[in-house]
Formats: C-alpha cells, structure tokens, sequence
C-alpha cells in the first residue's frame, strides 16, 4: 500500500517534471518564432480641405468595392483637416461631394488610396476651385533620434509662393501654391516659424519635441497669412536602451536544473524506505540458524 | 501454522511470546522506512514547487469583477492640434484585476527605462506622449517581486478588445481597447513599435515574461499589450 503511494507519488512528480520542461520548450519556440510588428494590417488616414476658394464639402472614405462609407465627414470647410483614423491596410476610395448632397450622388472628386500596413497617408483637396484635386500625401512616421520633422503645405492661394524658416532652419523656399515639401529635420525647441509670402508676412510660435513630426500648412485667413501647425505623429523624446527589467522571478517556473536535486533526494529517499522495509518484512533466517 | 513451528514458539529474550511486538522487533529499520518516507515526501514537495507553473490558484490581484471601471468624462479623439492632455494618474484594466496609482518613470544613467521600485505599482514614461495624446504612451509593471505576484503579473491574459482605462488630471479619463498582446525576446525588443512615432493616440503595456534566468535574476522576454484610444 505504502509502496503503490511512493510510487504514484514519484509518477506524479516525474510527469509533472516532464510538463514543466515541455512548457519550457513551448514557451521558447513561441517567443522564437518571428515576431510581427505592431501595426502590423493597420494604416492611417486623415482628410483635408486645403483649397481656399472651394465651397464646404462632405468627405466620404469607402473601403474599396464597397458603396457604403466607412467615415463620413460633413460640412468640411477650406483649412480643416480631421485627426487620423486607423483603418486596416488596403485600397480604399477617399470623394468629396458638395456638403449636404446625397450619398448617391455622383461625388465631384474622388481618388484611390493604397494604404500600406503600418504607413499613414493625408489626402487633401488642394489646388483652386477650378482645378481642385485630391492628392495623397504620404507621411512619415520615423525621425532621426532626437531630432523633429517638419514640413511644410502651401495651401494660400493669395501668396504665389511663400518662404518658411523655424529659427535658423530653412524649411521651404519660394514654395508655390498647392505643393508641398518634404521633411527637415529641426532641432527640438520652441521655435518662431516666419513665413514670407509675396505681399504678407506671418509669425507662429511652434514647440518641436523630438521624436515628433509636424506639418505646417500656410493659409490665408480672412484675407490675413496663416500658419497651422498639424501633429503628423509623436513618439517619445527618448528612446531608452534596451529591453526593461520588470520581474524578478518570483512567480517564475524554476528551470530544470533547480528539479535535480529534488529528484535525487527523492530516490534516496525511496531507498532509504525501500531497503527498510525490505528488512521489517524479511523472515528472521540468519537468527534460527544462529540458534 | 503447524502449532510445532519453531518460531511461533521461540520466546524472546524476555521469555514472552513475540507475536504482538513482531512488527518493532527491527525498530531501526522502521525508522529507516519513516526517514525514507519523510524524505520522498520532502523531495516530492520540493519538486512540485519547483516545476509548478508560476500561476497561484488564488488569483492575486482580485477577482476582475471586482475591479470597477472607473467613471469620469471620456476625452474624445484628439483633434489635430492637441490640447494640453491631462498627466495620467492611475491605471484600471478590470479584465486582469488591475487597479494602481501611476508613477512617473524617466530613463536611468544607462540610458534604460526606468522601473517602479515598487512592485504592486505601474509608471507611465515621462518621454512618451500623455495617454490620449498623439503617440504611445508607455507604461510599465513588473510581472512579480523575489516571492510573489507584481501588477502586472497577468498581463499576458489581456485580450484584443479588453479594456484599459488611463485615470488622468482634473478627473479626465482616457479609454483604451487592446489591439494585441505579444511576446518579444529581450534581444529583440522591438523599440521602434514602442517609442517610435505614430499619428494616433496609444498605449503600451509593459512587463516581463518568459523564462526567467536565475544566472541574470532577470526574464528573457517582455510582454507587452498594445491598444488604441477609444472614439
């Protein structure tokens, strides 16, 4: 009796031995295999109205092949631009109708939008009325350590072409209405950004952290140059090195080497009982001869 | 027995009958098999608690139930331009338990994220955006202490479309639903997807897992949760 217990005690220990070091195993390959990154199947999108004489519209987003919208955006008028949806990655259709028309409506403009997994894209109306169009505007999403992105979107049409500084930075020369730079990269700061048009001059005070990437679309405003500083993306101003430490094992199930020791002590243990019990239960032979 | 067997009527050296004390008449080798019994036992016990799987029955942190999910105005998206975002305070994930105060962490002399001293506390990354901002904002917990469960010791049992509510200043609150939960080697970590930017508002939460080095004290891999601000 004694013994079928040390036996299926033993069995107990052993199999779970075995299932701590099969876990082991799962646990490692799991992390082995290559790891997907975060924004892995999702894009970004956001929608503009940069085009300074077109009336309000309603900016529609489809899924493409599919009539209904997934974002509806109304009454979007000259200079507002909406913040980013996550969508996930592939062809979508970006149209604008005329704020207030029917969703059947035929739209006035409308573009398609490959939207790669882990990029994000601005599409904007730009240009005059009467050669409004839908350009797609890649973003970036990386910038050099400790340094901050900015570029710029011309959008006044009252302005030919503007020049835009922050501090000493140049960040667009003689840039003509509708177009749009590519990235400089500014030192963090609190920089004063001068925009110098043909007939109007503008000011703006625009705090740059790093890790961070801005455009800055030069509007007219009531007949005024203006400067409006958009959050492209943000990380952190640091990157820290490495990987955290936050564990101190605890709760960690100890490695196989740790199980030695206890295995061995158990079969001496079972040696020990054995080889005892061995001698209580053998007849007294040696003894009857001895008389 | 034939009732002439020798040994049945052998009396002992006191001169009674032996029967009754058969079973002690070898009294060190019953103390063997108890001394062997014990130490089978022991190493039994021993083992068990070296192989078990780091999960306590009892769950540590609570019951998620038990956890209530915390009331105050939700922020809406972020619009373009972000207003100044409220610091974050406390932390409430009900679907693991969670409930904690935030500390702030900086990065150490070395140049790495720094870590709560306590284990039962979270801290959010004073380099990363706020919670609710544009960005990922990060914050870390440790899976366990030398003896038991830490605050995030059951992070790796979050799920895409779990909950987690970021406490902020002036009673603001930001929510967030878990897109992904994965599992980096150390060696791999995968810095770009935690401090690089993004144009939306996130959240990353980390802590330790895998197997645990006793040579280094410290895990090979990180858990991290991945989630997005909620519209």
């Amino acid at each position: 009796m004694r013994k079928a217990t040390f036996l299926s005690r033993l069995a107990r220990v052993a199999a779970a031995g075995t299932i701590a070091a099969v876990g082991l195993t799962m646990s490692q390959l799991a992390v082995a295999a290559p790891s997907a990154s975060a924004s892995t199947g999702v894009g970004w999108i956001r929608l503009a109205h940069l085009s300074p004489n077109t009336p309000a519209v309603d900016v529609y987003l489809y899924s493409f092949g599919n009539s209904n919208a997934m974002i509806v955006l109304r009454h979007v008028s000259y200079g507002t631009v909406s913040p980013f949806e996550q969508v996930a990655a592939g062809d979508y259709t970006v149209a604008m109708r005329a704020a207030g028309a029917a969703a059947s409506t035929k739209p006035v403009l409308s573009t398609a939008v490959d939207i790669h997994s882990g990029h994000a894209y601005t599409v904007a109306g730009v240009g005059p009325a009467s050669g409004l169009r839908l350009q797609v505007i890649p973003d970036r999403l990386t910038t050099p350590p400790g340094k901050s992105l900015v570029r710029v979107i011309q959008a006044s049409m009252d302005q030919d072409v503007v020049t835009v500084t922050a501090g000493s930075a140049a960040l667009a020369t003689n840039l003509k209405f509708a177009s749009v730079t590519s990235y400089v990269a500014v030192n963090p700061g609190t920089w004063t950004v001068h925009v110098t048009g043909s007939s109007e001059k503008a000011t703006a005070s625009v705090s740059l952290t790093a890790g961070s990437l801005h455009t800055l679309v030069i509007l007219d405003e009531h007949g005024k140059l203006a400067i409006d500083d958009l959050m492209d993306a943000e990380g952190s101003k640091v990157d820290p090195a490495g990987a955290p430490q936050t564990g101190f094992g605890g709760t960690a199930p100890r490695p196989g080497a740790a199980l030695l020791p206890w295995a061995a002590a158990g079969l001496a243990g079972l040696f020990f009982a054995a080889g005892g019990l061995l001698l209580v239960t053998r007849r007294r032979r040696p003894a009857l001869h001895a008389r | 027995m034939p009732a002439d067997s020798p040994i049945e009527q052998r009396p002992n050296r006191d001169g009674r009958h032996a029967s009754p004390i058969r079973l002690i008449r070898r009294p060190w080798a019953v103390a063997a098999v108890l001394v062997g019994v014990l130490i089978v036992c022991g190493a039994a016990a021993g083992l068990a608690r070296a192989s078990h799987t780091g999960r306590p029955a009892v769950n540590p942190t609570g019951a998620p139930s038990l956890v209530p999910i915390p009331a105050g105005k939700v922020a809406a998206v972020p619009p373009a331009q972000p207003e100044t975002v409220p610091r974050p305070t406390g932390l409430v994930i009900p679907a693991i338990g969670v409930k904690t105060r935030l500390i702030k962490l900086g990065v150490t002399s070395a140049g790495t994220l720094q870590v709560p001293a306590s284990t039962s506390v979270a801290g959010w990354f004073t380099g990363s955006p706020r919670p609710g901002e544009p960005g990922s904002a990060v914050i870390a917990g440790h899976i366990d202490s030398y003896i038991g469960p830490g605050i995030f010791f059951r992070l790796r049992d979050l799920r895409p479309g779990n909950l987690v509510y970021v406490q902020r200043g002036r009673g603001s609150l930001a929510v967030f639903k878990v897109t992904a939960v994965r599992t980096y080697l150390k060696s791999k970590f995968p810095t770009a997807d935690i401090y690089g930017p993004v144009p939306n508002a996130q959240l990353r939460l980390i802590t330790c897992g895998g197997t645990f080095d006793p040579a280094t004290g410290h895990y090979l891999s990180n858990v991290i949760a991945f989630a997005v601000l909620q519209p």
